[in-house]
């Protein structure tokens, strides 16, 4: 059960979602690595195709 | 049977869809805009890079469409059996030409230098076929009746295995080759042999 007061549940409701931005950082910037590393450190090191 | 709960759903929804084409706002959460705008820059970013390795690096899918005849491949003046494997025009140009078919590469074996541009022509002497060559980006399916031409080089030398990825048979599991990749400066165009006999390809 919730030990919050009304006061402490508001201001956490209005208050900025830092998690969720962090969550929403790192999984953004690990699919972007990700996807850098495999196309400039695999594909394109192995020989471009044309 | 009552159908009135029915009616109802169902005039719901199409007076939600009239709604819709009414242009009324839907309520999106704020923070689900900006993840949607996070996604679409990151897909952005992706198309940004793609489209500028293929307009200004010039690095495509191959998109070679030629025509030949399968079953006369032996009569080809091209893909006669004198002319398959490695050649080098005069200027220098380094282009491997390889048949498959009945379960098997002809030749089953070329050496090539490393990072030098090599163009393949491939084709098919019976079925579809495929090659794939692990630890490389060649990959592509071989059709009959086409000639599947790609460019590429191989920057690192070694022996890489040559595998049909397109079942063509009772024998597709036999059938195999290798590329021989090495360094450019140990390497050296192929001597052509003169054809024993009075063979006419023509």
């Amino acid at each position: 059960m919730s030990q919050l007061s009304e006061e402490e549940r508001q201001k956490i409701i209005n208050s900025s979602p830092i998690g969720t931005w962090v969550l929403m950082l790192t999984v953004s910037l690990g699919m972007v690595a990700a996807w850098l590393f495999l196309y400039y450190g695999v594909f394109l090191p192995r020989g471009a195709i044309g | 049977m009552n159908t009135d709960p029915l009616k109802k759903k169902w005039a719901n929804a199409i007076q939600s869809i009239a709604d819709l084409s009414k242009g009324d706002p839907i309520h999106v959460d704020p923070l689900e805009k900006r993840w949607a705008y996070v996604i679409l820059a990151i897909a952005g970013l992706f198309v940004a890079i793609i489209m500028i390795d293929a307009l200004v690096h010039n690095i495509n899918p191959p998109s070679h469409v030629e025509t030949i005849d399968s079953a006369r491949l032996h009569l080809s003046k091209e893909f006669a059996e004198d002319n398959l494997g490695v050649q080098v025009d005069d200027n220098g140009n380094v282009t491997v030409r390889i048949v498959a078919g009945r379960y098997g590469f002809y030749p089953k074996q070329v050496t090539v230098p490393s990072g030098t541009p090599l163009k393949f022509r491939w084709v098919s002497m019976d079925v579809l076929h495929g090659i794939h060559l692990p630890m490389t980006n060649m990959n592509t399916m071989i059709l009959p009746g086409y000639v599947a031409e790609l460019k590429t080089d191989f920057p690192k030398p070694g022996n890489y295995p040559l595998l049909c990825n397109e079942y063509c048979g009772m024998g597709h599991d036999h059938m195999w080759g290798s590329i021989t990749v090495v360094a450019k400066e140990h390497w050296s165009a192929p001597v052509k042999i003169a054809s024993k006999g009075d063979s006419n390809h023509e």
